[in-house]
């Protein structure tokens, strides 16, 4: 306990510093900070950022650089409050413990994977155009509402997601695309995406008929879908086009 | 008319402003219902009024009578006093205000200033004051217990109860027994080590303290390995319970620390999660309970002590009825602890039952892990602080309920003073959020008589009257009046705000209102016409 208490002397003399927005030194880089920055990673980031920080629904953070930070500090300060306007989160951890976040990630760059582009993207893009993703999907302002807009997609997403969600879209649904599907009690069929709900009303997103709130009082029947609107494409996007799309689609940013 | 009927009053407040609440006031609350003298309404703290204007026949004529926005974007957690007209209330995290209980308006603001640097886990919140005399109590976020004059709002002395920058801070509404003022710390996630405070509440003068981790030589020390106890937690951030008779105070004690690694903490980890019986004069303890042994999911037992006298498995019994975050009903004898029932009243996954003596046949494999362990309840508990309520009128236990998961992560603890001492942190089951109910139990076999269930969990507490009606609040923004007997709904309306405390009624002029706190406002309801 003592040493632990002398060692948060020396980090605390560090913090005032780092609160002026100077840069400091990453107080925690020894070895077995690396290693318990690893075991929080694996708890809290990986379930994003995969493991070993390869990229999924969050970016790959093997490649040495980094779009939100450029120094410890701002690393220190995107773990800590997260990134606003994304769905990156901050952690709730003191100070100490984002550091050896801090240190782990800096360990894996260069480490191994950083993701080489393949595909060609003005081939990709004919390939969005041929397959009617327009139909569905948004991309700085042209397409449908009813799928996620993809404009800045390629920022925020691995190419290994990417090309999982163009052959199985339902691997991994968010919340945010789960699907409201019912009848009202005058024969009205509704299905679309699910926007809000409470105990006596539901908000919702319809291709056809726009925005609607629908009293579930006023239903016949309603179930909420756990699944994604979007058929696979496994097989009819395949090879050298699904290697393209995924190049399109991760240069969306 | 009634212009001169309410001058009237107005100067009956002015002559019976001093010394305006009496200990015997408080002993006896439950025989003035037109007012709300104490954070649960009675010392037994049931939270139900025998008032019994608004029926279960009327409630869906009740209105809206008038709003008090707060200046304040913290969590409105607090629950205001009523005495004779007046409703006094905090507005988070430290203000006090003073209000005609008929118009809403206000006499008088008191403004605290907290420093730039605080150190609270889950908002700068306040759970409201307490009252003596002509004067009001209220602890604060930076550690200070202040006695203020409730004609004027001038603070008549100032005790510093915390060094806010260790990690402890006030937001429990005091609890006034025999002329002290009891507050408990909070900072159960800052690596504290708990402890319940006794005030003069004429000089502001400590009376007793008790710690909620025992030291080296006390009985219960032997339950942490090593120095663990001096960083182990134990908060006690919501109000307790008192027995006159017994002379007994009850709290619930918050979690250990770090929260989800018990590795560093070996041992059953006493007082915490506990319910403890303290002497009222002296704060010696009497006897406790331990809900959860030796915690890995933050399941604090911080919930209000309901103490009933009721028939219990066939003769007249002293009890307290306890709804646990862990997610099990309990029924203790009151004079001596000794555990009577103990029931799941929501899904639970981690434990095999309990024993003959209450404790819990703890699953290993429900123990946090670095890639995370689902465990039913979640963090945030089958139950949690919110204000349950006991009806003598229907016999039944009510309470806000969680069902869903966390998965529980473990990773390893940094202790530093004023820190956050977590020791990881649990996550929500994407995908599986899980909902939330008002249930109805009934105390003699833990069984649930019915739920009310709502898409969204609820954070609000409860209130029960005498004409059958059980009100509430929810995360969804609704003010709900429900049939006590069957949780039907009767009446609702939507505030547009979460409820994080619970509903009040008192009468003014005669009339009865209830007032309910949604969002970062106050909304007071009379019956129409």
């Amino acid at each position: 306990m003592k040493a632990f208490r002398i060692a948060m002397v020396l980090f605390l003399a560090a913090f005032p510093a780092w609160a002026q927005h100077e840069e400091v030194v990453n107080p925690r880089q020894s070895p077995e900070d690396v290693a318990v920055g690893g075991r929080i990673f694996r708890s809290h980031c990986a379930v994003c950022h995969g493991l070993g920080g390869v990229g999924d629904r969050a970016p790959n953070l093997t490649t040495g650089q980094f779009r939100h930070a450029t120094s410890d500090s701002a690393l220190h300060e995107v773990v800590s409050r997260g990134i606003p306007g994304t769905e990156m989160p901050g952690v709730y951890f003191n100070g100490a413990e984002v550091w050896q976040v801090v240190a782990y990630v800096r360990s894996l760059s260069g480490a191994a994977t950083d993701e080489k582009i393949t595909g060609d993207v003005a081939a990709g893009q004919k390939v969005y155009a041929s397959k009617s993703c327009a139909r569905c999907h948004r991309v700085n302002s042209e397409g449908g509402r009813s799928g996620p807009d993809l404009s800045r997609i390629g920022g925020s997403r691995s190419q290994a997601h990417l090309r999982a969600a163009v052959v199985n879209p339902n691997e991994k649904v968010l919340p945010n695309q789960w699907r409201f599907s019912g009848a009202t009690k005058d024969g009205t069929i509704v299905s679309g995406r699910l926007l809000n709900e409470d105990t006596y009303t539901v908000q919702m997103f319809d291709a056809r008929l726009g925005l609607m709130s629908l009293a579930k009082a006023d239903m016949a029947s309603y179930e909420v879908l756990k699944e994604s609107a979007m058929p696979s494409y496994e097989g009819s996007i395949a090879g050298k086009d699904l290697d393209d799309l995924t190049a399109y689609l991760a240069s969306l940013r | 008319m009634k212009y001169t009927m309410r001058l009237a009053a107005g100067l009956l407040f002015a002559a019976t402003l001093t010394a305006q609440v009496t200990s015997e006031r408080l002993l006896n609350a439950a025989q003035e219902p037109g007012n709300w003298l104490t954070y649960s309404g009675t010392y037994q703290s049931q939270r139900y009024s025998p008032l019994d204007q608004i029926t279960r026949e009327n409630a869906s004529k009740l209105k809206l009578s008038w709003v008090f926005q707060a200046s304040s974007l913290q969590k409105f957690e607090a629950t205001p006093l009523v005495v004779d007209g007046v409703m006094y209330l905090t507005q988070a995290p430290n203000d006090v205000v003073a209000l005609d209980a008929k118009t809403g308006r206000k006499f008088w603001t008191y403004n605290h200033q907290l420093p730039e640097t605080i150190n609270v886990c889950c908002g700068a919140v306040n759970r409201g004051l307490a009252i003596l005399g002509d004067q009001l109590f209220m602890g604060t976020v930076d550690g200070y217990l202040l006695a203020l004059d409730a004609t004027t709002g001038a603070v008549n002395w100032k005790t510093k109860v915390v060094e806010y920058k260790n990690g402890y801070s006030l937001t429990v509404a005091p609890l006034i027994v025999k002329g002290k003022v009891i507050v408990g710390t909070a900072g159960g996630e800052y690596g504290i080590r708990g402890f319940l405070d006794a005030y003069d509440a004429q000089t502001g003068e400590q009376a007793w303290r008790f710690y909620t981790i025992p030291g080296p030589g006390e009985p219960g020390h032997e339950t942490w390995e090593g120095d663990s106890w001096m960083t182990g937690g134990g908060s006690a951030w919501v109000t307790g319970s008192y027995d006159p008779e017994l002379n007994l105070v009850y709290w619930g004690i918050g979690n250990p620390a770090p929260d989800w690694n018990g590795d560093v903490r070996m041992g059953d980890n006493l007082y915490t999660d506990s319910a403890v019986a303290l002497d009222a004069d002296t704060g010696k303890l009497k006897w406790h309970f331990q809900f959860t042994p030796h915690d890995e999911w933050d399941w604090d037992s911080v919930q209000v002590p309901v103490l009933v006298d009721r028939e219990f498995q066939g003769r007249m019994r002293k009890v307290i009825l306890w709804g646990n975050r862990n997610g099990h009903f309990y029924v203790l004898d009151r004079a001596t602890g000794e555990y009577l029932l103990g029931k799941a009243f929501v899904h639970q996954t981690w434990n095999d039952g309990l024993d003959e003596k209450g404790r819990p046949k703890t699953r290993q494999a429900a123990a946090p892990s670095i890639e995370g362990t689902k465990v039913y309840p979640g963090v945030q508990g089958g139950t949690n602080w919110y204000s349950p309520s006991y009806s003598p009128q229907t016999g039944l236990f009510y309470l806000s309920v969680w069902e869903y998961a966390s998965t529980y992560h473990k990773n390893d603890p940094i202790y530093a003073e004023g820190h956050r001492f977590l020791g990881s942190l649990p996550r929500r089951v994407e995908g599986d959020p899980g909902y939330g109910a008002i249930r109805a139990l009934d105390p003699e076999t833990g069984e649930m008589e019915w739920e009310f269930r709502m898409v969204e969990v609820t954070n609000s507490g409860l209130l029960s009257t005498s004409t059958g009606v059980l009100f509430s609040g929810s995360n969804e923004g609704h003010f709900l009046a429900l049939d006590a007997r069957n949780g039907q709904e009767i009446w609702r309306t939507n505030l547009g705000g979460r409820a994080y405390a619970s509903p009040i009624t008192y009468t003014v002029d005669g009339e009865q209102q209830i007032s309910i706190a949604a969002g970062n406002a106050l909304f007071t309801f009379v019956l129409g016409e």
